[in-house]
C-alpha cells in the first residue's frame, strides 16, 4: 500500500501547495480587518479560496456557452434522430454523441476538468481535517498557523474543523452544519429547476437526459446529507460557496445568454422590446436587429452544411471505382 | 483488485457522478466505460483504457461514439 501512498503524496503535494498559499494569502488579508484568530477570518478565507478556484474556471465555462449555443443549430437533428430511435435509448445516445462529433460541437464540459477538480476537494478537505486534529502543517500553512485555524471557531461558538458526526451533542455545530447542508439542497435544487424550466427547450426535457435529471433529484439529497454530517465545517463551507457561485453563474448566463427556442429567451426578447420601448427607441431599428440575427442564423447553417454536401457527393464520385473490382 | 475496482466505480457513478450531471463528452461516459473496461479486460489494461479515455475527454476534443474495445480486438498502442 506504501506504493500507492507515495504515487498519493505525490499528486497530493502540489495541490496542498496550491491550496495553503491562496488560503494564507486570504487570511492574511483578512486579518488586516479581522482578529487573525477569528473563526471569521479563518471561514472567509475558505469562501476566498473558493471564489479564485471558480474564478480559474470560468474560461472553461465560457467555451461551454459558446458550444451550447451551436447545439442550437444542430436541435432539428437531434430531434430527427429521437423520433427514429426513441424507443432505444441507447442506440440513441450514440447517434447523438456521433451527430455532435460530426458537427464539431459538444454541449458537455468533458469529463478531465471535473476530475482534476476532485483532488482540490481532497486536499481542502485533508488540509483542514488534518490540522484541526493534531495541528498538522501543510504546504505553507506552518504548524503554528495551523494550530490557530484548528482553534478557530465561527461565531465564537462553531469550530472550523469540527464534524456534524464528532460534534458529541454540541448543539450549535449540529445546526450549522444543517444549515449548510440546506443551503446547498436549495442551491442544487433551484440551480436544476432553473436550467430545466427555463433554458431547455421542450425536446430536450424528454428522453434519456431529463431521467438523468430525475435521478439526480433523489441522489443528490443522499449524497449531502453523507456529506453533511462526515465533513468538517470548513469543507462544508467551501461546498456551498461553490454551489452559490455555480448558481450566480447559471442566473447570469441565462438572464443575458438565453438559449433559444427556450421561455427564458422569450422573457428577454420581451425585456430588450420593454427597455427599447422606454428609451424611446422606434420599432424599426428593433426589427433591423432582428432581421440581422435572423439573416445571421439562415446564413449559419448553410454555411454548415456545405462542406457535408460537397463530402457527400464526393463520396458518391469515389464510390463507383470500389463497386468495381 | 478487480472487484474492488468494480465496486469503487459502481460508488461513483451512484453518489458523485449524479452531483455533476452529464459531463462527459462521449458515449459511453467515461465512468461507464472504465466500469465496462475493468470488468472486461480485467483491472490492469481495464484501468490503462479507462486512464487513457479520460485522457481524451478533455475540453477540446469532439467527442462521440466510443465504445469499450471488445477483448478479440487489439488496441493501438500497448
Amino acid at each position: 500500500m506504501s506504493f500507492f501512498g507515495a504515487i498519493g503524496s505525490f499528486i497530493m503535494q502540489p495541490l496542498y501547495y496550491i491550496i495553503s498559499v491562496i488560503l494564507v494569502g486570504w487570511h492574511n488579508l483578512w486579518s488586516l480587518i479581522l482578529d487573525p484568530a477569528s473563526g471569521a477570518a479563518w471561514a472567509l478565507s475558505i469562501v476566498g479560496l473558493t471564489l479564485v478556484i471558480r474564478a480559474a474556471l470560468i474560461p472553461l465555462f465560457v467555451k461551454q456557452i459558446k458550444s451550447s449555443r451551436n447545439m442550437q443549430l444542430l436541435q432539428p437533428k437531434v430531434k430527427e434522430l429521437q423520433k427514429k430511435y426513441g424507443h432505444d435509448r441507447e442506440r440513441l445516445a450514440q447517434e447523438t454523441m456521433a451527430l455532435y462529433k460530426e458537427a464539431g460541437t459538444n454541449p458537455f464540459a468533458s469529463c478531465l476538468p471535473i476530475l482534476l477538480q476532485m483532488p482540490i476537494f481532497f486536499a481542502l478537505f485533508r488540509l483542514l481535517d488534518q490540522a484541526a486534529k493534531f495541528g498538522k502543517a501543510h504546504g505553507v500553512l506552518d504548524a503554528e498557523q495551523a494550530q490557530q485555524f484548528a482553534e478557530a471557531k465561527l461565531f465564537g461558538k462553531v469550530p472550523l474543523s469540527a464534524t456534524f458526526l464528532t460534534a458529541d451533542g454540541d448543539r450549535a455545530v449540529q445546526v450549522m452544519a444543517l444549515v449548510l447542508v440546506a443551503a446547498m439542497l436549495v442551491t442544487t435544487f433551484l440551480t436544476q429547476r432553473q436550467l430545466m424550466t427555463k433554458n431547455m427547450p421542450e425536446s430536450a426535457l424528454t428522453g434519456p437526459y431529463a431521467q438523468q435529471q430525475k435521478m439526480l433529484l433523489y441522489v443528490l439529497p443522499v449524497v449531502f446529507a453523507v456529506g453533511g454530517v462526515a465533513f468538517p465545517i470548513g469543507v462544508l463551507i467551501y461546498w456551498t460557496v461553490s454551489n452559490l457561485w455555480t448558481m450566480g453563474q447559471q442566473f447570469y448566463v441565462i438572464r443575458r445568454n438565453p438559449a433559444p427556442g427556450t421561455p427564458a429567451a422569450k422573457a428577454k426578447a420581451e425585456r430588450d422590446a420593454h427597455r427599447a420601448a422606454r428609451k424611446g427607441i422606434t420599432l424599426e431599428t428593433h426589427t433591423a436587429t432582428e432581421t440581422v440575427e435572423e439573416t445571421e442564423q439562415e446564413q449559419r447553417p448553410a454555411q454548415r452544411q456545405q462542406p457535408k454536401k460537397q463530402s457527400r457527393s464526393q463520396r458518391s464520385k469515389k464510390q463507383p471505382p470500389k463497386k468495381s473490382p | 483488485m478487480k472487484y474492488p475496482l468494480i465496486w469503487f466505480l459502481k460508488a461513483y457513478r451512484l453518489f458523485i457522478s449524479p452531483l455533476y450531471g452529464q459531463v462527459c463528452r462521449y458515449h459511453p461516459s467515461c465512468s461507464a466505460y472504465a466500469l465496462e473496461a475493468v470488468t472486461v479486460h480485467g483491472s490492469i489494461r481495464g484501468s490503462w483504457l479507462a486512464v487513457r479515455r479520460l485522457a481524451r475527454c478533455h475540453p477540446w476534443a469532439a467527442g462521440g461514439y466510443d465504445p469499450v474495445p471488445t477483448r478479440t480486438t487489439p488496441t493501438r498502442g500497448v
